[in-house]
């Protein structure tokens, strides 16, 4: 996990030269730039795939908590 | 009218005129650029995402409707609290994990209580599947100094076999001008399956109305806990990315209950008839209750981007899967959001997914050869490709509301490995394909 | 004017932003410059300072006095800014002095813009009254930085003074600008407004008070009284068209005391009233 962390500060140390400036988040921040648009859509998607594929998760929680027959 | 109640009555009338007055006063002073009236309103606090959704298979498979609301209450320094709550209706037959015959297979129902027939040649499908559930979440969301986030939630679900109950936590840290963001979430469930007349010891037989010998228990847990690591970045104006680490354990009870393996002759595939207690009151063939390993670790790797074409958004993910049942899988996502005007929006989207099956998937069993340590003939747990094919429309409603309806074809195509067909079985369809329609109704609204 | 001085624009480049902020901070200084009461040499201190002479003042200045004359006839009077020489007896600072009735009725007959010969663009007071457009001048300040940033670029901004604030328009990024209205607690906000258009003036100051013998004086002192208004609100946001409007309807609201709401609710603007319990 220690060099999880390290590894991890050195990608976030990495990044620091990509990105915008906070004037700059005109098109970051419309609603269709959002990683997440629309919430009711991915958790129907999530529950779909989890009772019929083998994979589930990833973007989020792993979904489920359904029997799932 | 006396004299006093005149004078309140001219301080009124002069009231009234004061704002017309100020706003004349007010044209002198600062010159006669006629400002555009004022536009304020308090900030929706409540935030309503409501939809409708069909599922249907094809074939009298399972069909779903469902209706879901995810509501949002908003406080003050954006702290939030949402709340969900599902329930689905869902009926349709599902396949029981046996393979077809050329002679009618007679089965026990899951309840033990009755027995039903399926005709040659057709894949067994139990179809008593009828079900209701539940499900409600509930999260608190809060800032944590100028750069974090942290969210804790609950959820449960119920159905009349099943009972969910889990506990979830998020915490998220912006870096470098809120260009990264890194995070960390949690998250514990325990599940417990009710089967439909107790839950059957792996292995065992299907056995005869009314035996529920091998049902000792009425009821078996799982528990489930995953981790998902996350790093956002902004890489430029118009492109972010994502990438997640989730590992997840599942351990206890990870079998269907209701799934069973055909056991087959070694040489022609068929499976073993049984001496039939008479009609409809037992198995005509052996059938045996599936086995899983009681743990279960997978690992999946989940990179999205999103990038800004001009007024468009490609909204590209892909996922890639692992886990300690052998299984591998690649999902690939697409979406384009295509404006068509200012309030109206088209949404193609196609999804491409594969897995590889689990080392302990069968077909079917050969009889008197030693029991492997696992068995299932869940399809789920085989090898198939799948595809989604959709299309979403979304509009802003005259009050600025988002509507939104999308239409989405789901088709799996699975196959058996070679090496596992014996006999007879090479020339008959065993992998249940599938095809379903999704059609959801979304309606956004806030107040 | 002793409160921060913010300006929120939606500019694509660090450049444009810092013209458009020197554009509000010009405006905002030239004012102060010119209207402090706090300033040598400046046109409110000749006015002051005149001991019965007639002074000659520019348009801007005679501008903002007839302002100030028309507000002191739609308030009967209650909005004078020769009210200030009040601040000789009143010291509001959380303590627990009040001024005795003697001291505040020697300066009575130093208050009334009535007293005032007001001949624009000439202006005599009597020797020892004072005029303040410190009830003006920040809203003022705000609404000619609006102008001036709508005449040098489209880019949306708010501007924001001590808590006093209108935008030039929407934003583009979003629907409208959030705008928090704090509670009692400096900083603690429970109410967020949406501001597309117009302006936003607070009156009121949760922090300016006397508290003597169990009663409560607020800031806010009748210049016919030379005492405080009773009931008088914690504070009162408005929503106009412009700062100057939303300024002066927030202030002749806390003026009438327990009838502030009556009053605006009268006016037909939005409106937000806090009231300590």
């Amino acid at each position: 996990m220690k060099t999880a962390t390290v590894a991890l500060l050195l990608l976030v140390g990495g990044c620091s030269s990509m990105g915008v400036e906070p004037w700059e988040r005109d098109i970051l921040a419309k609603e269709e730039m959002q990683l997440t648009t629309d919430a009711a859509e991915g958790a129907t998607d999530d529950h779909i795939y989890f009772s019929k594929e083998a994979s589930s998760g990833g973007r989020a929680f792993g979904g489920g908590g359904c029997g799932c027959n | 009218m006396d004299g006093h109640s005149a004078v309140v009555a001219v301080a009124a009338t002069k009231d009234r005129s004061i704002s017309a007055a100020l706003a004349t006063a007010t044209c002198a002073l600062l010159g006669n650029s006629i400002p555009a009236a004022v536009e304020a309103q308090e900030e929706p606090k409540w935030d309503f995402n409501t939809s409708l959704l069909y599922y249907g298979e094809d074939e009298n498979r399972v069909q779903d409707l469902s209706l879901k609301a995810i509501i949002r209450r908003m406080f003050v320094d954006d702290r939030s609290l949402t709340v969900s709550l599902t329930l689905d209706s869902l009926t349709g037959a599902t396949p029981s994990g046996a393979i077809r015959q050329d002679v009618p297979q007679t089965f026990t129902r899951p309840s033990g209580n009755a027995a039903y027939e399926v005709p040659v040649g057709v894949l067994p499908l139990d179809d008593t599947f009828k079900d209701t559930r539940v499900a409600l979440t509930g999260n608190w969301q809060q800032p944590v100094g100028d750069t974090s986030l942290i969210n804790v939630g609950i959820s449960a679900s119920k159905e009349y076999d099943y009972f969910h109950l889990g506990l979830n936590g998020r915490f998220a840290k912006d870096f470098n001008k809120r260009n990264t963001t890194f995070s960390a979430g949690i998250s514990i469930a325990q599940d417990e399956f009710d089967s439909v007349g107790g839950v059957p010891i792996p292995f065992t037989s299907m056995l005869d109305v009314g035996d529920t010998s091998n049902r000792p228990e009425a009821s078996r847990d799982k528990d489930v806990l995953d981790v998902v690591l996350g790093l956002t970045q902004v890489i430029s104006r118009s492109l972010v990315v994502q990438a997640n680490y989730s590992y997840s354990s599942e351990s206890g009870y990870l079998n269907n209950p209701y799934k069973v393996l055909s056991i087959v002759d070694g040489t022609t595939g068929d499976t073993i008839a049984r001496t039939n207690p008479g009609p409809l009151l037992g198995p005509s063939h052996e059938f045996v209750f599936e086995s899983r390993p009681d743990d279960r670790v997978k690992h999946s790797l989940y990179t999205q981007a999103k990038v800004f074409l001009g007024g468009k958004v490609l909204d590209t993910s892909y996922r890639y899967m692992t886990d300690d049942w052998d299984i591998e899988s690649h999902t690939l996502d697409v979406r384009y959001r295509w404006p068509l005007s200012d309030r109206l929006y088209v949404e193609p989207h196609l999804r491409w997914y594969s897995q590889t099956e689990a080392d302990f998937y069968r077909l079917s069993l050969v009889d008197g050869a030693p029991l492997p340590a696992f068995a299932s003939s869940d399809y789920r747990l085989g090898a198939f490709d799948a595809i989604t094919a959709g299309l979403k429309f979304g509009w802003k409603t005259a009050n600025q509301n988002d509507m939104s309806i999308r239409l989405e074809w789901y088709q799996q195509a699975g196959s058996i490995p070679g090496e596992q067909l014996i006999g007879n079985q090479a020339s008959r369809d065993n992998y249940p394909d599938l095809n379903a329609l999704i059609v959801q109704f979304s309606y956004r609204f806030k107040l | 004017m002793g409160s921060p001085c913010e300006l929120l624009t939606e500019a694509t480049s660090e450049r444009s932003a810092r013209v458009l902020a020197s554009v509000v901070a010009d405006e905002a200084w030239r004012i102060e410059d010119k209207f402090s009461r706090y300033l040598d040499g400046n046109i409110v201190q000749r006015i002051n300072s005149a001991e019965g002479a007639m002074v000659q003042v520019d348009a801007e200045t005679a501008q903002l006095l007839d302002f100030a004359a028309n507000l002191f006839v739609l308030s009967d009077g209650l909005f004078d800014i020769t009210s200030g020489v009040l601040r000789r007896a009143w010291t509001f600072d959380g303590g627990s002095t009040v001024p005795d009735n003697a001291a505040i009725r020697a300066l009575l007959p130093l208050i009334g813009w009535n007293r005032v010969i007001w001949r624009s663009p000439a202006i005599t007071l009597l020797p020892g009254m004072e005029i303040d457009l410190g009830g003006i001048g920040k809203e003022y300040a705000v609404d000619r930085a609006i102008l001036k940033l709508r005449a040098e670029s489209e880019t949306p901004c708010l501007v924001n003074l001590g808590g006093d604030l209108a935008v030039t328009g929407p934003p583009v990024r979003s629907a409208a600008w959030t705008v928090g209205i704090e509670t009692m607690e400096p900083g603690q906000s429970d109410t967020a407004l949406r501001l597309r258009q117009g302006a936003l003036a607070t009156s009121g100051d949760a922090r300016r008070f006397v508290r003597a013998n169990g009663v409560r004086y607020s800031h806010v002192l009748n210049p016919a009284t030379g005492w405080p208004v009773a009931d008088a609100a914690t504070s009162i946001t408005v929503a106009a068209d412009t700062c100057v409007q939303a300024g002066m309807l927030s202030t002749l609201a806390m003026l009438k005391g327990a009838d502030a709401e009556a009053f605006l609710d009268e006016q037909a603007e939005q409106y937000w009233c806090r009231r300590s319990s």
